[in-house]
């Protein structure tokens, strides 16, 4: 073997040695990253990041419907929201500030590790509403609990969002049966004021 | 390169007619150069064939312990049956520690060390080495063992006995005694009947599905002296023992369709006696019962009559479907004392069920039976098969701090765009997801006649019926109506919901505003 060859092949051992201690290290990384914080935190984490991430104009006081599940209705709170331009922004910032729960104490409508995947407004009114599998997970079950989850979102959008019509909800990109096995998601959802319960 | 390109197409005609201008010799270079390809082509579907053969198929095996039982998946390789070793120790007991390499597995369960490696036929137990009739094997990362592990190292592993009769795919692991049975097939007037003697006293659950009876025949293991009965009987083909998922049930197969099976339990549990009968000329159906519209396409299961109840002469009852919710992995609600909504509304499905039966004037199906998974589908197409009279499907859940209440809902959409005219004829076809449109009415007189009866149970907080998007109502061919009942939920104990006494009233309730619904009086 001539020296030139040995020169490379150490040159060649240094390498590999090198690549994987530094494997070794990412691994441990990836293995003490911690996967996720409190349900609150990372529900707030994200409000403020989607409002960093807007161009956010001056507060105004957005109407936000919240599941009583113990009266099963829908109950309002008024909250100041600095809403974004565009439409698709402030249907985030609705489903947002819904999966950051009431001020008021009523219950919230989708589990702190909601993802909003992705949003669509339609030309007609139609919002697309793309959330990830762990908004149905930690549901209530029972047809009244979901029948007010499904009605929290809707009523909430068409309140703050004139352009809002109607709501259909995807899960994971996918058009699904239920969110946890009752109300039918399948079709459209236009507002139901009915469900809304004014008053102590 | 121009003439070696031309003696390869010489070499390798691809037209018939350059094969017949070959001379001899060309002809004989292809010939051999066929002679290499050919068994190279057969060594390679020879491998395609073991390669499929090594997972033809899966099961599942089980293991029935004293207090409970376990299904393992059986996996088939190469003829043989494999089970999962790890799961097999933690059924028996359980695993303490593992080393795995790459192909080897070294664990300790309890006091005892276990090695096995992969493709050899000895496992290793503390110092003594055992022979296994076949390699252990690792596909997937997960380590198989051949059946005969039971007999030749678990008895090693465990001071419980161990009862494995090569062949079958269950064991009986500790101080179990599964009851056995034989089977008599007769003749009667108009069909067969089978007669199953056991050698103890069972319990009864009837069924269909796919043209099929099942029988489950209660939480006892069963070991059969046979799998199968077959039958050369107009009216009964088969008669198959299963428990592959861990329930033990006969399952029936008629030998044609149109029949009804009448079964019911004899000498206080011990004898089954189930008649497979031609039913009697039907009679146009009574103005009042809706007709649907979905084709159901294939011959109709005859539903069982459940619990063997004979049925009165004369024309065909009405059919109600019962449909308790979720089931299997899918528990729905629970409450703070661990009460499940699949197991509540499973019984109060029952107990409406016998209700109804005992009034005489319904025939009941039942979309599920046992602790299983069923899809949306499953359940609507099991009901609109027996073309139902009435839909009821049994949920529960958080309804409020104010318990026990009940509230009734029919379907309604989610967009009032999507409503049906009901001005407009209806359509000879309806889609699928479409169906209740055709009930719509029917489902909310239903449910404003149950809301009313609920109304007068005293203790009973009752709401007006309901309108909501209620998925498994949607489909339903026929006045389909959802029953949810409070609250269950974990903040709170299931208390009243599970009184046995409460659980009948609301059946007694449920059976008389079907009757009452119908324009009778129960």
């Amino acid at each position: 073997m001539s020296p030139r060859t040995k020169i490379l092949m150490l040159v060649l051992l240094v390498i590999l040695a090198a690549g994987a201690l530094y494997l070794h290290v990412l691994t441990q990384r990836v293995s003490f990253q911690p996967i996720a914080g409190s349900g609150e935190e990372v529900a707030r984490t994200r409000l403020s990041e989607a409002a960093l991430q807007s161009t956010a104009g001056p507060e105004q006081m957005a109407t936000l419907y919240f599941p009583s599940f113990e009266q099963s209705t829908l109950r309002e709170e008024k909250r100041p929201i600095a809403w974004a331009e565009a439409d698709t922004d402030r249907i985030r910032q609705v489903l947002l500030a819904l999966i950051e729960g009431s001020h008021q104490g009523y219950s919230r409508p989708l589990p702190t590790p909601t993802l909003i995947r992705a949003v669509f407004l339609a030309p007609d009114g139609t919002a697309f509403l793309d959330i990830s599998t762990l908004a149905t997970g930690d549901l209530n079950s029972g047809i009244a609990d979901e029948c007010l989850v499904v009605y929290s979102i809707v009523n909430s959008l068409a309140a703050n969002l004139p352009a809002v019509k109607r709501v259909k909800i995807l899960v994971q990109g996918q058009e699904v049966d239920t969110l946890n096995g009752h109300v039918d998601v399948t079709g459209f959802f236009v507002p139901d004021p009915a469900r809304i319960s004014v008053g102590p | 390169m121009a003439s070696g390109s031309c003696k390869k197409l010489d070499r390798f005609p691809r037209r018939e007619s350059d094969k017949q201008v070959d001379a001899p010799g060309q002809t004989f270079r292809h010939v051999t150069r066929l002679s290499r390809v050919l068994p190279a082509a057969c060594f390679c579907g020879l491998v395609l064939l073991l390669w499929s053969s090594r997972t033809l198929r899966s099961d599942n095996f089980v293991f029935y312990l004293p207090t409970a039982r376990s299904v393992i998946p059986l996996e088939t390789i190469d003829g043989n049956k494999y089970l999962p070793l790890i799961s097999i120790l933690n059924t028996v007991g359980k695993v303490g520690a593992l080393q795995e390499k790459r192909d080897s597995l070294k664990l300790w369960f309890g006091e005892t060390q276990i090695e096995v490696r992969a493709d050899d036929k000895k496992v290793r137990v503390n110092k003594s080495r055992l022979d296994l009739a076949g390699p252990v094997r690792r596909p997937k990362g997960q380590w198989l063992v051949p059946v005969d592990f039971l007999t030749t190292v678990l008895p090693r592993l465990t001071s419980e006995t161990v009862e494995y009769q090569t062949g079958t795919n269950r064991v009986f692991i500790g101080d179990v005694r599964p009851i056995s049975f034989t089977v008599r097939l007769d003749r009667t007037a108009n069909g067969a009947r089978v007669t199953v003697q056991f050698t103890d006293k069972v319990t009864m659950r009837t069924a269909a599905s796919n043209g099929k009876w099942y029988l489950f025949l209660g939480g006892r293991p069963v070991e059969p002296l046979e799998q199968v009965f077959h039958f050369q009987d107009p009216y009964i083909s088969e008669l198959r023992f299963d428990d592959q998922d861990g329930a033990p049930k006969l399952i029936l197969t008629p030998a044609t369709g149109g029949l009804d099976l009448y079964p019911a339990l004899a000498e206080g549990g011990k004898v089954l006696l189930a008649d497979v009968l031609k039913p009697p000329p039907a009679p146009p159906q009574p103005a009042a019962v809706e007709q649907p519209m979905v084709a159901t396409g294939s011959p109709q299961p005859a539903p069982a009559a459940a619990g063997g109840e004979e049925l009165p002469a004369g024309p065909p009852l009405p059919v109600v479907v019962l449909d308790a919710a979720h089931g299997g992995t899918d528990v729905g609600a629970r409450s703070r004392d661990g009460v499940l909504e699949k197991d509540l509304v499973a019984q109060i499905v029952a107990r409406v069920r016998a209700s109804l039966l005992a009034a005489r004037k319904f025939r009941v199906v039942l979309t599920r039976v046992g602790d299983v998974n069923l899809t949306f589908e499953q359940r609507e197409t099991a009901a609109n098969l027996h073309r139902p009279y009435a839909f009821l499907t049994f949920h529960a859940g958080n309804l409020g701090v104010r318990t026990p209440r009940i509230v009734v809902y029919s379907y309604q959409a989610g967009s009032p765009a999507e409503l049906h005219d009901n001005s407009e004829p209806r359509p000879l076809l309806v889609l699928w997801n479409k169906v209740y449109e055709v009930h719509l009415d029917q489902s909310r007189q239903l449910a404003r006649v149950l809301q009313q009866k609920f109304a007068a149970l005293p203790g009973l907080t009752t709401d007006e019926p309901q309108e909501a998007p209620v998925r498994g109502l949607r489909s339903v061919d026929a006045p389909a109506v959802a029953i949810e009942i409070g609250t269950l939920t974990p903040e709170a104990d299931a208390g009243t919901l599970t009184d046995p006494s409460f659980q009948q009233q609301i059946a007694n309730v449920a059976a008389a505003a079907l009757d009452t619904w119908r324009g009778g009086t129960l």
